[in-house]
Formats: structure tokens, sequence, C-alpha cells
């Protein structure tokens, strides 16, 4: 591949990281298995195609480009040929409706937009094919020298966009290398998550090409697949995912022998005891838990499932914890534009959990969220922007937007209007894993005394029934 | 002679979601985690696996049930 190292504007580091540190490696060595093979000399042919068609829509040194993209090879090789180029990859979900798209693209100013050339049925698959369209919009520089932004639920407000550098995204590459029990050289990662988020694409993508570990998508999202995957060659395969795909595992009747099934590492949420117990005895293998965030990646794991449900900050990663929230050493602000220093002061980012660091151990316990942010199958979504969604409708005097097993509204009207007609707006807004899987419409809504609304649920069912 | 058991109603299928965890018993629309399990436990359970048609039908527990119907009534 030819060195033409491109200069960042505003980077330390120039784009030959992706070279040196994600495309380096034998030629013949297999990226990705899908199921057939990728080696690493297609791959940097790939992304070399990409430039090219990047270049040729408007795409300059310095300059963004938004992927609306599901986990394919072209979300790949775009994002490989955008770092390459010099600019700014901005991720967006592909299940973000065009409502929040359009917001997130005027907000951060894209010179190139990467779509779908046409609707995707992907079905149960998490790795699709799909072919792209590239359309070209401003001229303008990105705003900033992140290599990646994201959008964190709620893509309005202060620390709401999560932008990371390449030396930050170098940094997390090289710290996993230093986590005993991750995958190894000529091993297999069976990719769950999507690499549109922190783990899959941290996690699985970025450091299976620095480290040369084949990455594998099952061709469905179900047991039977996933264990074909484990199944379908010799070497060993560490499974990737979040709490759900523990259970599609554990719920697999008579799984085969597996002897090449090394671990399950999941990241996301808390496992329940009784389902890792269940995995751990249909597998034998262990089962491994990570703790990070969109801001920061990886923050601690606990590989081997001894520690559960604690875990043991990462390589690098330094914690405490202040007036019961867990904050992380950061030197700068990950937020774009303004930021909350509820969010981030001093060095420190709140991460708004929960937590406890045991002084003996260094161990670190969460404890759960303080804030209104939930977790959907491993997606976070923050109430507050549902509820602001709902209460932004026409005829809606106020809403309240509560998670009891399920993300659940209790809306007000001030008008006539159906639940159908509100459910199909509120589906124009928001995707759908953010949609509330109950809307229920009251002539009042519970206040304290002073008129506040009340978010308690018992008070909030009663009110229904 | 294995017998093979006659497609989920409702009342089955809201056993199966139950084994993901809490869900509001009005909640009539699947979600994509819901249809993933769901297709999980039809293949688990009947060896069927749906394809990707099918699933774009089923958007809800009735949806479910119908779909399940016609193609666990057509595999016997």
């Amino acid at each position: 591949m030819s060195r033409d190292a491109v200069v960042v504007p505003g980077a330390t580091l120039g784009a030959e990281w992706v070279d040196d540190v994600l495309l380096a490696g034998p030629d013949d060595e297999v990226c990705f298995r899908l199921p057939d093979p990728i080696d690493r000399l297609n791959l940097r042919r790939l992304v070399l195609g990409r430039q090219t068609e990047l270049a040729q829509s408007g795409f300059r040194p310095g300059g963004a480009v938004a992927l609306r993209l599901p986990p394919s090879m072209a979300f790949v090789t775009h994002l490989l040929a955008i770092w390459r180029g010099g600019g700014q990859a901005i991720l967006l979900d592909h299940r973000l409706t065009d409502y929040e798209v359009r917001r997130a693209i005027e907000r951060l100013v894209p010179q190139v937009v990467v779509s779908p050339e046409r609707p995707v049925q992907s079905g149960l698959r998490t790795f699709v094919e799909v072919d792209t369209d590239l359309a070209s919009y401003s001229g303008h520089p990105a705003g900033t020298s992140h290599a990646v932004v994201q959008l964190s639920s709620g893509s309005t407000g202060p620390s709401k966009v999560i932008g990371r550098t390449a030396d930050d995204l170098v940094t997390e590459v090289l710290r996993y290398t230093q986590i005993d029990g991750v995958p190894q050289r000529g091993e297999r990662l069976i990719l769950l998550p999507s690499m549109v988020h922190v783990l899959g694409l941290v996690g699985g993508l970025l450091y299976g090409l620095h480290a040369g570990v084949e990455l594998q998508p099952p061709a469905r999202l179900t047991g039977d697949a996933i264990v074909q995957a484990i199944g379908a060659a010799t070497t060993p395969a560490t499974v990737l995912g979040v709490p759900f795909h523990i259970g599609l595992l554990a719920s697999v009747q008579d799984p085969p022998w597996l002897p090449q099934f090394k671990r399950m590492t999941t990241g996301g949420e808390l496992v329940q005891a009784a389902v890792s117990r269940a995995f751990e005895e249909k597998y034998g293998v262990p089962l491994g838990n990570m703790y990070g965030m969109t801001e920061v990646g990886v923050i601690g794991t606990d590989l081997y499932g001894a520690h559960r449900p604690a875990i043991r900050p990462a390589p690098g990663i330094s914690v405490r914890v202040v007036d019961g929230e867990l904050q992380v050493a950061r030197a700068e602000s990950p937020y774009l534009g303004l930021s909350d220093p509820t969010r981030w002061s001093d060095g420190w980012l709140h991460t708004r959990d929960a937590g406890v660091v045991d002084s003996q151990t260094g161990l670190v316990s969460i404890k759960g969220r303080l804030d209104s942010q939930v977790s959907v199958g491993g997606l976070k979504v923050d109430l507050t922007e549902v509820e602001a969604a709902l209460s932004s409708l026409r005829g809606v005097e106020a809403a309240v937007v509560a998670f009891d097993g399920a993300i659940t509204a209790y809306v007000q009207l001030n008008q006539p209007r159906s639940l159908v007609d509100l459910e199909a707006e509120l589906a124009q807004q928001l995707a759908t894993y953010k949609r509330p899987r109950s809307v229920h419409l009251l002539n009042q809504l519970p206040r304290t005394t002073t008129g506040k609304l009340v978010r308690d649920v018992s008070t909030l069912r009663k009110a229904v029934s | 002679m294995t017998l093979t058991p006659p497609p989920p109603g409702r009342a089955e299928i809201l056993t199966w979601l139950a084994g993901l965890g809490p869900r509001p018993p009005d909640a009539e629309r699947l979600d994509s985690m819901e249809l993933a399990w769901l297709v999980h436990q039809v293949e688990q359970q009947y060896g069927v696996a749906l394809d990707d048609d099918q699933l774009e039908r089923m958007s809800t527990i009735d949806d479910a049930v119908a779909v399940l119907a016609e193609v666990l009534t057509s595999h016997v």
C-alpha cells in the first residue's frame, strides 16, 4: 500500500496510523470470514477504492463523512478510507430515523454522507451486503480534529455528541492488547454487537484488525447460527456480545461439543446470575464481562468471570468515586461543542453510574444509573429524549416516560388525538429501539402538590388502572 | 415416531417472551430483540428457520401467531 501519509489538520497523529496500527500484516492473513475469507491484501485494495470514490464525491483531508450504514464490508472499508484520507467519520446508527439523521447532519456538516443505495432488508443478519450511495454535502472542513464522532441518545444540548481522536483510538486498541483473556493472533472473534457502537467498533473491529484476529459474524442472530459460527473452524473462538446473546446460547438445546469455544465476553449491562450459571454449565467456558462507555471505550474487565459482578480497571485507566458516582480520568473533554461540567470537569469524566471502588483490591462494582439512561438490548436510550419527542407532538399537554422492564409512556392530551396517530408521528422522530413499548393516554397525569409530574412507576400504573 | 408439537398460540408466545424478562402486559408490538428471540425459540423447538419475508410480517404478537401457524402447519 502506498505510504502517501495524509496530514490531518489539527491532529497530532497523521493518517498513517491506519496503515501502521490496523492494516499492517501479512497479505494472506484473513481479517474477515463472511463466511468467504477476506485477507489483508484484499482489504487494502477495497479501502483504496473507497478513498477514490470518497474523493470524487468531495471528501478532502480534514473533512467529515457521515456513515449511515448497517454493519457491512461497506461500513468497514468506508470507515478505514475516511481515516486513511485524513478525515473524520461520523457514525450514525442505520436504525435512526430520517429526522434524527437530518438533525445530526445539520449540526456536524459532513462533506459526504454514505447511505445504502436502497432499503436494506437485514432480517436477523448481523452483517449485511450493501451497495452504497455517496451524497455530496458541504465543502466545509470538520469542526474538530476527532477521528470518530458518535451521538449519544438525545442529540441536542451539551455533551451529547462524542468525539475521539486517532490517538485515543490507538491508545484503546493497545490497551486491549494488555488485557489478559482477549483473543490472540490466528484466533477468531464471533462478533455480535454492531460495529457502529464502541464495543463492536474498538473491541471487535479495530482490535481484531490490529491483533490479527479473524472477525466472523454469524449468518443470523440465533443460537444455532452462533453455535455454527463457533464450530465453522478449529481455531479458538471468542464470542463478543451483550447479555441477550448469552440467553440465546444458554437456551440452545443439545449444542455440539465445541472444543474451540474459548470464551464469551459481554458488555452493556449486568448479567443475571442464573443466566450466567446456565451458560457456563452448558459450554464449560468462562463468561467474561466488560464495562465501558462511548466516551472512553473499555474502562474495566473481568474476562475470566472471577470477580463477577465487579470489574478490574483496564490498564492505563484511573477511576475514582465522588459522591457515589464513578469517574474516569480523561485529560480532555470528549464532547463536541459546549461541555456540561456535570459530564466532564477538571480531567474527570462523570460516568453517571453509581459505583464503589474496593480500597483493598481496586475492583470496581457498578450499582446502576444515576440518571435517566436505560439499556435496550445493549443500546443506550435516554428517557428524557423520548419524553421530549413525545411532548413536542401536536396535542400533547405533558408526557412522562418511565422504564419498568420496557420503555413506557404516559401522556396527557390537550386536544383529541388517536393513539395510532401519536405513535405513527413519533415513529418519524425516534428510532424503533427508542420508542415506548406501550403508550397510555390519561385524562390527567399524576402531579405532586406543587404541580410537578410524578415519575414513580407504581403511581403511574395506578393512574392507568 | 416423533410428534411435532402444534404451532404456538398467543399464550405460548407470551411465555417465550417472558423468558427475556418483564414486558408490559399491553405491549402488542414486537421489538427486534423479541423477534430474534422468537425465531430462536422456533428453531430450537421446531427445527424450522424462518426467512426474511416471514420475519417482515411479524411485527405484533398476533402477526407472529398467524405467521407461525402458517409456517409450522405447512412444515408438518
